[in-house]
């Protein structure tokens, strides 16, 4: 598997193969042969030579934002870009250039609906307000432009990534 | 003493509640909503009844459900928590009706500090500073208006019913007001059923400091000291701390001896606390409100003082006499708080609800976590993301910080973002070091941290982490290769299905547990 890595701003080349618990890696050309373990989900120990590592891999973001990796007791901010998987992302987000969504973070209800469609909004402007987990959050708009479409009604539940607001 | 106590609330004070009656013998029951069946304080219950539907309003709300429950157990008192009904006086009278003692202050003291409006008042009456304000709420926009360009900006708005943060605006400028207004009303009728609020002058650079009481029915008041909770985020505490890093026993004795006639004038029974702003330049002090519960922050009172409060509380509904005098309260060493919240710091203290995938828990010397969930478990969008407090002691504050940052780095908290990056950020702050701290820390600390960042991100890393980076990416591909599916027509050797095959046995046997 090869593999494209950004840590804490900087590129990597990596490649990984694996048998069983039997690792090799490579890392912008530096070798590594170690054995790994998944201890939970999401929690790895890997042995190189003498030296064992606890490593955590935050399995909360989204699939391709940066997660946060704990080796020991140091933490890393790690993109990954699968080359392969790259083009697909890029053509399916030409086709909505100049239009922005406002989308869903997490599940919550929507309390109030400020603008229509139609309306003219600055970035920035709140265009609802979801109550999620006890707390109102005011939804501001992602770009300037008109609203072309509305998703949401004052009492409905919305779900995470649902699409609320479409500016253009 | 009592044989069986319901408690009427969930998550982690559920769970502290439940630990105080087993160690009095008392059979704790539990009530959860269907959201909740498998959740710690369930599980950690001798009995537990279901209320309803996962919205409060339609299960920990419902106090002709949890009324119900209390009398098919055999309870012969219901804790409330904190949250939730702990602060209505209507429940606790339903309580008394149902022929149950309800642990907490009696109603007509929840009533007069239960309105923030009467509670300056009578803490006026007391002879206690008050923030200069209205003690009527707010009839209209146009009276909040005027009345906030009499007190003059920055305002605070507060829900008369309010509590938490909810309900509650900084407003900078009579711009501001008109959309805050609506939110703080939409809020507190949310939270609270009731859309009243009022306006405060806003003190500017305030530490938010606050005394705990406790009364018995034998007309005993005393005070166990302060609580310094400065370090807030949407006017939510986030950190807490005894004492206060202000160090004067003067202070403490004066802004004691206030909470306990305000305690007195209320006729309380119980924990209560009563919150004061302290001017950080005149370390004049003005009375904010009185909590007529539990406190979140209790533990921090708790390891520096020695006692329990929730089996104090417990024993004085059962109508024991204090079980200390305040002469024999004495402040030993230093204790601090974090409450682990499932939020991102990274995106504004989102919440972040899911499935907590692994977790480890501090231990060892001086620490202490009140946790409310375990590896497998929920975190519900329903509810409070908090997920357990993480207390420590130290002789000094130096050394509870050192605990602190130690107990930080060895919290795992996996599958949800959480606070806790923020806090090993804070532990190792300057500012918070130096114990320079009032409401705006955050907001300050946000502003240092963005400004390092900016200057690290060309800064090299030193050799000998090349191995860790490269472990982290490493360990970055393995997660990634199990979430993938094979893309297709990739070639794709047995090898790699069988550790995908190891890599899902480890996660079900995870799954199995719950």
């Amino acid at each position: 598997m090869k593999l494209m890595a950004e840590l804490d701003g900087a590129e990597h080349a990596l490649e990984l193969t694996r048998d069983g618990a039997r690792v090799a890696a490579a890392v912008d050309g530096r070798r590594y042969e170690l054995t790994a373990r998944v201890l939970e989900p999401g929690v790895y120990l890997l042995q190189l030579g003498g030296h064992v590592y606890e490593c955590r891999v935050d399995d909360a973001a989204a699939s391709d934002a940066a997660r946060t990796v704990t080796v020991g007791q140091q933490h890393f901010q790690v993109a990954l870009r699968d080359p392969k998987r790259l083009s697909h992302a890029h053509s399916a987000g030409g086709a909505g250039a100049g239009r922005a969504s406002l989308t869903a973070a997490m599940p919550g209800k929507v309390v109030r609906v400020l603008v229509e469609a139609g309306a003219h909004v600055e970035a920035g402007d709140a265009l609802l307000v979801v109550e999620a987990m006890k707390m109102q959050n005011e939804l501001k708009a992602p770009k300037t432009g008109t609203v072309i479409e509305v998703h949401a009604q004052p009492g409905t539940t919305v779900n995470a990534g649902d699409v609320l607001v479409v500016v253009e | 003493m009592f044989r069986k106590i319901l408690i009427a609330n969930r998550g982690e004070i559920a769970v502290r509640i439940a630990r105080a009656c087993r160690e009095l013998n008392v059979a704790p029951v539990a009530v959860y909503s269907e959201a909740d069946a498998a959740a710690l304080h369930v599980r950690l219950a001798d009995e537990a009844y279901l209320l309803g539907p996962a919205p409060s309003v339609e299960s920990y709300l419902r106090v002709d459900r949890i009324i119900e429950a209390a009398l098919a157990a055999g309870a012969d008192a219901v804790h409330p928590g904190y949250g939730f009904l702990a602060e209505n006086a209507a429940f606790a009278r339903a309580v008394a009706d149902a022929g149950l003692v309800f642990i907490g202050p009696p109603p007509a003291a929840m009533e007069l500090m239960g309105s923030k409006t009467n509670a300056r008042r009578a803490a006026a009456a007391a002879g206690a500073p008050v923030v200069p304000g209205t003690t009527e709420a707010l009839a209209s926009l146009a009276d909040a208006q005027a009345t906030a360009a009499q007190l003059g900006y920055p305002v605070m708005l507060k829900a008369a019913a309010g509590g938490g943060g909810k309900g509650m605006r900084l407003v900078a400028r009579a711009a501001d007001l008109p959309s805050a207004f609506d939110t703080a009303r939409s809020e507190a009728a949310a939270a609270f059923g009731d859309e009243a609020v009022y306006l405060e002058k806003a003190v500017e650079r305030p530490r938010h400091i606050e005394i705990q009481v406790f009364a018995d029915t034998h007309g005993n008041f005393v005070h166990l000291g302060e609580r310094e909770c400065s370090i807030q985020r949407r006017h939510q505490k986030v950190i807490e701390e005894c004492p206060s890093p202000i160090g004067d026993p003067t202070l403490r004795a004066r802004m004691g001896a206030a909470a306990v006639e305000i305690a007195r004038a209320a006729r309380y029974v119980g924990a209560g606390t009563v919150e004061f702003l302290v001017s950080d330049v005149t370390r004049e002090f003005y009375f904010l409100e009185m909590n007529t519960r539990l406190q979140v922050e209790h533990p921090v009172t708790e390891l520096v003082t020695g006692v329990d409060l929730v089996r104090e509380q417990i024993t004085v509904a059962a109508g024991a006499p204090l079980s200390f005098t305040q002469d024999e309260i004495d402040w030993r060493g230093h204790a601090i708080e974090c409450r682990v919240y499932a939020e991102d710091p990274e995106q504004n203290f989102m919440p972040s609800p899911g499935r907590i995938t692994s977790l480890r828990l501090p231990q060892g010397p001086g620490v202490r976590d009140d946790g409310g969930v375990y590896a497998g478990a929920e975190v519900s969008i329903y509810y409070d993301p908090m997920i357990s407090k993480l207390a420590v002691w130290g002789r000094t504050r130096a050394e509870a910080i050192d605990r602190l940052r130690r107990a930080l780095d060895e919290y795992a908290v996996g599958g949800i973002k959480t606070t806790l990056p923020f806090f090993r950020a804070v532990v190792r702050d300057a500012e918070f070091i130096a114990a320079r701290l009032d409401t705006g820390f955050i907001t300050r600390f946000n502003e240092r941290r963005a400004a390092a960042q900016g200057h690290a991100t060309h800064a090299a890393a030193p050799e000998s982490d090349q191995t860790a980076r490269d472990l982290a990416l490493i360990a970055a591909a393995l997660a990634h290769a199990e979430r993938t599916p094979a893309p297709d027509g990739v070639a794709t050797t047995t090898t790699t299905s069988n550790w995908r095959v190891r890599g899902r046995a480890a996660e079900q046997r995870v799954g199995d547990l719950f």
